[in-house]
């Protein structure tokens, strides 16, 4: 089975064979790949230093945008005669701060003053093509490579002021943007060195700093576009500008997996500003470009005000009966007979049977929007036979090869710049929007931006898959966990996408197994256990619903069906919910490893996540009158995090309840730390929107359609219902960072329904929580 | 159509433009103002907040005849207002590290110096209240939450004309 990691590589080098996941956060550095990385040197255009990497495999690459090339430089650093330093960092900046974080690393081992590192997100010679790169975890994969990158600068400049001074290397220093030789005295700014340094041979191996040396990689630092943003400067998708470009809005057909059968245009051309009408057909698979009716005018307004004047008779396609009352159907169904087993270890039917105490639950899970705040967006310009794109794009590479099928351009012909990004999400996974663009713009022969707005957005969007879930789950007389069933039905994102993987492997990531002997049995995405008998099935209906990746993919759903369980034994026969997960957990031991590859789960930090939260959070203490605690953990692509929320729960009006969150306690295991202000910032995001998403996310199905329009009836999170305090831990670690963009999601989820039952005795089992009546105050 | 006037960021502006395209439009695509931003169209997120005559307004269902002859201040605005120098929201902002993804900030910035400029010492329900109207997809509330105050705070040091200074 090809695994997430094959994918990932592919992604990064081009193969669209899917469009990319999410699952980015899973990206390892230590992939087993045939790609070999260089580091290589030379004079900067500004008669400065420059260092950067060559991939030798993404010139080999035979579905690649850059063959032919020899070598496609992904990130540099430059130093100039003037002592500037700047960054190119290739990841997509979506708000988790990767142009920050990534940076950061680099100027670490060069030993840069950070106030003089400028950073940039684009190439500076054209002929570099584009940004190469994608994934939602930049720092788990680029964390090598980009100390190296730095160090080798470092070298250079050393090397530089040795021969200057006629002193070996190894007697010199650095502080800060200095090179020091201290038994003379002689010291040299980096700027002064950064010619000669120029010319030096690059070493073979440098050496890393020792951690305990790191001056900026542990200490906060604020995100490096912030004075442009607070400021309003043009930074995102929708903000690109070319002289005299048009607008277009694309009219989609309501019905999923819909198309145009007739189209009257005449009302839409009347409307002033509208320029042009472009039929757009689609291509098979719906996750490149979806068809439609494309309404080109001179402003956005006009677009739109166009498109609602377009009168278009659709073919409904073959889902146009599909509501959630078809989908559950077709889960019950799976339920009652799953069609895949994925795990089977022990002998589950008869522990159950034979268990003193079962718990039988099931959950369910209703399609999630992105709603990212900056929509649908994306320009292209198409001039002397090329087409250049610009735009909110999370997977540049991915995006070039779908404009490539859209258009069928040649790749060379393409060229993607990607801005900042307004939200991902998992959104911006997709490059759709890239495709619309780049037909659009073909066929008009100019320059256009496509745009929608939250209706077209909403309406269109590729969904968080809903999913009906079964756990069942037996302790014996003392009190111990010895059986667990889990049926995960859930809406496949592989099958929607046509990808040729097993329908389940982007579904049931974090679910438990039991106990597994080799490396080769062990799905990086599953955990295992210590539970005697565990199953875990699988099934995914037929629908036309898009779904996608949406933030922490399948862990939020799984988690929440996981974690509520587990408290809920515990509490059945009286056992802390802590001691009981311990005791599951098992030990690292229980995981097999092999060579020098790094288990992708270590329960021992798990562990110790867990007690930490608990002690942190005051899990076992009395919680103050009127409040309850709840907690759970959840490792999601590497990282580990276990939440202890603090609430209440006050009546409301029509019968609601409102539940004030107090506090929410995070503990988290990221590996090193690189900036602990993105991590915190993330830990707040994270958990609110885990906690809007739980309580109020959710896309009901009509006759083949979305229901929600407007914010007016997807209800998002506000500033009133955020919890009054978040409190952001990270245990100290040394060990090869890992991302934070998705896993504080997970556990919030659970915990605040775990802390609900605990205070009012109801167990939640769905999303939204509102559909139980209850509400964030 | 005669042209309609506007007065936006100290400048006399005459555009051409149908009545009733909404303020935000004719912002980002006449007069090339992206730092307003365009979230839902209907009021419900204020992304595209402006002031008008110094409230925190919605551009997106304000049409520009009723902004026509109004004093329009955008986010690149703003700091004009402060004499040139960033506005204390601004600065707050910063200096708390507020955006994730950056999106909806300019509008959040908007309705809290409207806030304070009505309001120099803000209640936590005069607080809520303002911003309660704005989404962050990313959830940057509590990083908000604290870097109003600390607005507040730089106003009181910085600022004591009071009053409307937008």
């Amino acid at each position: 089975m090809r695994t997430r990691r094959d994918v990932l590589e592919d992604a990064k080098r081009g193969v669209i064979v899917a469009p990319m996941e999410q699952d980015g956060a899973a990206r390892s550095a230590h992939a087993t790949t045939t790609r070999r990385d260089f580091i290589a040197a030379g004079l900067a255009a500004t008669g400065g230093l420059i260092v950067f990497v060559r991939s030798d495999a993404l010139a080999a690459e035979p579905h690649g945008p850059f063959q032919g090339r020899a070598g496609f430089p992904r990130e540099y650093v430059q130093v100039d005669p003037d002592g500037g330093v700047l960054i190119w960092s290739a990841q997509p900046e979506m708000g988790e701060g990767t142009r920050t974080s990534l940076p950061m690393i680099v100027a670490e081992e060069l030993d840069a003053d950070w106030a003089r590192v400028r950073i940039d997100d684009a190439p500076m010679d054209p002929k570099y093509g584009g940004q190469g790169v994608g994934g939602s975890d930049a720092i788990r994969s680029d964390w090598d490579r980009l100390r190296r990158v730095g160090a080798t600068a470092r070298a250079l400049l050393v090397a530089a002021a040795a021969a200057e001074w006629r002193v070996p290397p190894g007697e010199c220093e650095t502080t800060p943007h200095t090179v020091h030789h201290r038994s003379s005295g002689r010291s040299a700014g980096y700027g002064t060195l950064a010619a000669a340094a120029a010319m030096l041979q690059v070493p073979p191996d440098v050496a890393l700093k020792d951690p305990t040396a790191y001056r900026l990689v542990g200490t906060r630092r604020a995100g490096s576009d912030n004075l442009k943003i607070v400021t309003g400067a043009p930074l995102y998708g929708i903000d690109v500008r070319i002289p005299g470009m048009k607008y277009a809005a694309i009219a989609k057909c309501p019905v999923f997996a819909g198309r145009p059968r007739r189209v009257d245009a005449a009302a839409a051309r009347r409307v002033p500003g509208v320029r042009d009408i472009v039929e757009i057909p689609g291509l098979d698979n719906p996750t490149f470009l979806m068809p439609g009716v494309a309404v080109v005018a001179d402003t956005t307004w006009a677009a739109f005000r166009g498109r609602d004047a377009l009168v278009v008779e659709w073919d409904e396609g073959p889902y146009a009966q599909e509501s959630d009352a078809t989908l559950t159907t077709q889960f019950n169904q799976i339920l009652a007979a799953p069609p895949a087993t994925l795990h089977n270890s022990g002998r589950v039917d008869d522990a159950l049977a034979g268990a003193a105490r079962v718990i039988d639950n099931t959950f369910s899970f209703p399609f999630v929007s992105h709603v990212t705040l900056e929509p649908h967006n994306c320009t292209a310009e198409f001039r002397d036979g090329h087409l250049y794109l610009r735009g909110p794009m999370q997977m540049p590479t991915n995006a070039r090869g779908i404009v490539a099928r859209a258009t069928t351009l040649p790749p060379d012909r393409i060229h993607v710049q990607a801005t900042r990004i307004g939200g991902g999400f998992g959104r911006r996974l997709m490059s759709d929007y890239a495709a619309e663009a780049g037909y659009v713009a073909m066929t008009i022969g100019g320059a256009v931006m496509v745009v929608d707005n939250r209706e077209g957005d909403l309406q269109h969007d590729y969904y968080r898959p809903a999913s009906l879930q079964r756990v069942r789950a037996g302790v014996d007389a003392a009190g111990r966990l010895v059986a667990w069933d889990h049926i995960v039905a859930s809406c496949s994102r592989n099958a929607y996408r046509k990808d040729p993987r097993a329908p389940h492997s982007t579904e049931v990531y974090g679910c438990m197994v039991g106990a597994v002997q080799t490396v080769a049995q062990m799905d990086p995405d599953l955990k295992p256990m210590r539970i005697p008998n565990v199953r875990l099935r699988f099934g995914a209906p037929l629908t036309g619903v898009p779904t996608g990746a949406w933030r922490a993919p399948a862990h939020v759903a799984n988690a929440f069906a996981i974690e509520t369980t587990i408290d809920e034994l515990a509490a059945a026969v009286g056992r802390s919910a802590v001691d009981l997960r311990l005791e599951v957990l098992g030990e690292t031991a229980d995981i097999p490893r092999a060579g020098n590859e790094r288990s992708p789960y270590d329960p021992a930090r798990m562990r110790a996540v867990l007690i930490a939260a608990a002690e942190r959070g005051r899990y076992a203490e009395p919680a103050p009158e009127g409040r309850a605690r709840g907690i759970a953990m959840h490792e999601t692509f590497g990282s580990y995090c276990a939440q202890v929320v603090e609430l209440s729960v006050a009546a409301g009006r029509n019968g609601q309840r409102v539940v004030t969150i107090h506090r929410v306690t995070s503990v988290a295991d990221v590996g090193q730390m690189v900036n602990p202000g993105t991590l915190e910032a993330q830990t707040q995001g994270g958990i609110i929107d885990g906690l809007g998403a739980a309580f109020y996310g959710s896309v009901p199905i009509v006759n083949g359609r979305a229901v929600p329009r407007n914010f007016g009836d997807y209800r998002m999170i506000r500033f009133r219902e955020a919890p009054l305090a978040i409190d952001a831990h990270f245990l100290p670690s040394r060990a090869h960072p890992t991302g934070f963009g998705e896993p504080p999601l997970p556990p919030v989820a659970p915990a605040v329904a775990n802390a609900i039952a605990r205070l009012t005795g109801v167990r939640i089992r769905s999303m939204p929580f509102i559909r139980a009546g209850f509400v964030l105050g | 159509m005669p042209p309609i006037s506007l007065n936006v960021n100290g400048r006399s502006i005459d555009v051409d433009a149908d009545p009733q395209t909404p303020l935000l439009w004719l912002l980002r695509d006449e007069l090339g103002l992206t730092g307003t931003k365009f979230g839902c169209g209907r009021g419900f997120c204020g992304a595209c907040t402006v002031h008008v005559d110094g409230v925190a307004t919605r551009s997106c269902t304000l049409t520009t005849e009723r902004a026509a002859g109004r004093r329009i201040t955008t986010i690149e605005g703003l700091a004009a207002t402060n004499g040139g120098a960033l506005h204390p929201v601004q600065q707050a902002w910063l200096e708390h590290d507020v955006p994730q993804c950056g999106y909806c900030q300019a509008g959040q910035i908007m309705t809290a110096a409207s806030l304070l400029n009505r309001t120099a010492r803000p209640s936590e329900s005069d607080v809520a209240t303002a911003m309660n109207g704005h989404i962050c997809r990313c959830g940057t509330y509590i990083r908000i939450r604290e870097a109003l105050q600390r607005a507040a705070q730089l106003r009181a040091g910085s600022d004591d004309t009071g009053g409307d200074a937008s």
